[in-house]
């Protein structure tokens, strides 16, 4: 896929996932030829519609088909996925479950302990939901520092403020660095998420404040995007889980890994 | 050559030539060092790759300077900081000095033989650089008369050579020159500054009408402070590849001197140094495929700046009384430089200030 034609497949699934969500997603993603794109080019595929499923605020249940394609299973089932806490949850194809009490949108059920399943591509493409999250919040909370007076200024102009999205800014980029440079390496995979779980953590943080009031009422954008972040945070790992595997590597091993190089 | 097999070969290199520094730490044992190292590595020719061959050079990307860089501070051959002076002083030379007058100098500096300085901050010009009051007149005969004072200018001491910023012209950002002075010349003091780390490495400047020949100035007339942002991606590419890289080594050595066994500060301090890491690999691809690298490496300097405070931070707690209580002060030396890397170089909130500017596109303050 040239440049091009990423260019245009990017505009196509932004505007999809802008008009629909669930089940009808997941049919107009069959159509537009996610199954080919993912066997065929999954370099391009998963971080484009990860991303996109981030910034637009949209959910479908291509995780499954991510985590199977891993484990080689057939295509359609809906594996059980670790979660935070030892607890095990599914990713429900059909939209009917209403079970995630956080957001409710969200067709995910808690069931009993899986199996052990491969998770090193799942983390990577959650990894970049949450990054598209947080590019969400960010967006959302510059507008509003940009058009909102108080004190006869714009909020844009107070420097604490452009303090805490720059550093919102900040996480979002170190976590697209190390989203784009992982290689096939489960700790590559386990060390992208985490960076985007905390990176998404962060930006919910700063976000909220800049917004104020309006970003805490129901009628705003943005808190639809924070329970996203929470809840994708916790999903085959959270954060914190996997800082602390990181950390338990490093003990194990006695060295840092240089994961990347020049 | 291509990048792999340049770092096989170097570290079959170093493998086979002992160049450990001593059990000397302090400062003059380590600008010695710094010496012998770079004398080793330039009459071996490792010195010379990514650098052009009008000054001494062999050729080749620069990012094969990132990789030395790497090894020397993945083997504490020398320390981090002071070996990446070179990256910015020498794309200085090569860009604003009269060929020739880069041609002979570069390599006394990549050699070893000279150390050089950079004369920027001022005691009334630290963030605010653009203020600086050092002012150079020129004389009848095109020379240039300099008188002011720089602080913060680190191995002053040593130093043979100074690029130093003065002011030649009206306030603001055009009125700045900047020159290639020798160290040597009649009306310079150079003072020691103590500092709370304890090694003597900055120093004060004082110019007392210090005559600076006509050909010394570079670039043209006003070329100053172009001068000064031309260098930023110079710094935050193969400098920060290489400050990354010791801090790598450092958290090793914390895992080797059997620190408490906290999995959640180890992961995090790792993320830390992953993410600067990954961004700074990005960062030198992009300089590699010739892109112009412009305010976004404020994004670099501010997830290194965090990686080594919190890579330190992790350090004192995780080795109980180390900092402040033990005989052998390599925790507690850098420890405490740890505390400027959010101050030198720009500081975290200069660096926030470019972010919500230029890259958030907030408008002005």
């Amino acid at each position: 896929m040239d440049a091009e034609e990423r260019e245009l497949l990017e505009q196509t699934l932004r505007k999809t996932m802008s008009g629909a969500s669930g089940p009808v997603l997941d049919a107009s993603l069959a159509d537009l030829g996610w199954a080919e794109m993912l066997a065929e080019e999954p370099g391009t595929a998963i971080p484009l519609v990860f991303r996109l499923l981030g910034e637009t605020g949209a959910h479908a249940s291509v995780l499954n088909d991510i985590v199977l394609r891993e484990t080689g299973g057939p295509p359609g089932r809906t594996p059980a996925l670790p979660y935070t806490g030892g607890l095990w949850v599914e990713w429900a194809r059909d939209g009917s479950a209403d079970d995630c009490p956080l957001d409710p949108s969200l067709p995910l059920r808690r069931v009993a302990a899986g199996g052990a399943v491969p998770l090193a591509e799942g983390r990577r493409a959650l990894g970049w939901w949450l990054l598209g999250t947080g590019r969400a919040m960010l967006a959302l909370a510059r507008r509003h520092v940009l058009d909102r007076h108080q004190f006869g200024r714009p909020l844009a102009s107070f420097q604490a403020l452009r303090h805490r999205l720059a550093e919102a800014y900040v996480g979002l980029e170190g976590a697209e660095a190390v989203l784009t440079a992982t290689g096939d390496d489960d700790t590559c995979a386990l060390l992208a998420k985490a960076a985007a779980g905390r990176a998404a953590l962060t930006a919910a943080r700063h976000c909220q404040q800049a917004l104020g009031g309006i970003g805490f009422t129901a009628e705003h954008d943005l808190h639809r995007h924070v329970k996203r972040a929470l809840v994708l945070d916790g999903l085959l790992g959270s954060a914190r889980d996997l800082t602390r595997e990181a950390g338990s590597l490093l003990l194990r091993e006695g060295r840092t890994p240089r994961l990347v190089d020049l | 050559m291509r990048t792999a097999e340049f770092r096989r070969e170097l570290r079959a290199w170093l493998d086979g030539h002992d160049l450990a520094p001593g059990d000397d730490h302090g400062l003059d044992a380590q600008v010695a060092q710094l010496a012998r190292v770079r004398r080793a590595l330039w009459e071996a020719d490792w010195m010379r790759y990514g650098w052009p061959r009008e000054v001494g050079g062999l050729g080749g990307p620069g990012v094969l300077r990132a990789v030395l860089g790497e090894e020397v501070a993945s083997r504490d051959l020398a320390e981090p900081g002071i070996w990446s002076m070179v990256e910015v002083l020498v794309p200085t030379l090569i860009d604003y000095a009269p060929p020739a007058l880069a041609a002979e100098m570069v390599p006394r500096l990549l050699s070893g033989r000279e150390q050089w300085c950079q004369g920027f901050s001022e005691p009334g010009s630290g963030s605010d650089l653009a203020s600086l009051s050092t002012r150079a007149v020129r004389d009848n005969g095109g020379d240039w008369v300099v008188s002011g004072q720089k602080v913060w200018t680190s191995l002053a001491q040593y130093a043979a050579r100074c690029v130093l910023l003065a002011r030649t012209g009206g306030p603001g950002h055009d009125g700045i020159s900047a020159f290639f002075v020798d160290m040597d010349s009649p009306g310079i003091t150079v003072r020691p500054l103590r500092t709370m780390h304890g090694v003597d490495e900055f120093a004060e400047v004082f110019l007392d009408e210090v005559r600076v020949p006509g050909e010394r100035l570079l670039g043209a007339p006003g070329d100053g402070w172009k001068l000064a942002m031309d260098l930023l991606p110079h710094e935050r590419s193969t400098c920060f590849w290489h400050r990354i890289a010791h801090l790598h080594s450092r958290l090793d050595r914390l895992l080797a001197d059997g620190c408490e066994p906290d999995a959640g500060a180890l992961g995090a301090a790792w993320l830390d140094l992953h993410t600067a890491r990954c961004r700074s690999a990005l960062t030198q691809r992009a300089l590699a495929e010739g892109g112009r690298l412009g305010p976004e490496t404020s994004v670099d300097k501010i997830l290194l700046a965090t990686a080594e405070q919190r890579l330190f931070d992790t350090a004192r707690d995780l080795l109980p009384g180390t900092v402040e209580l033990t005989d052998e002060g390599a925790w507690r030396t850098e420890y405490l430089y740890s505390r400027a890397a959010t101050i030198y170089g720009g500081t975290a909130e200069i660096q926030r200030n470019i972010a919500a500017r230029r890259l958030l596109d907030l408008g002005k303050e």
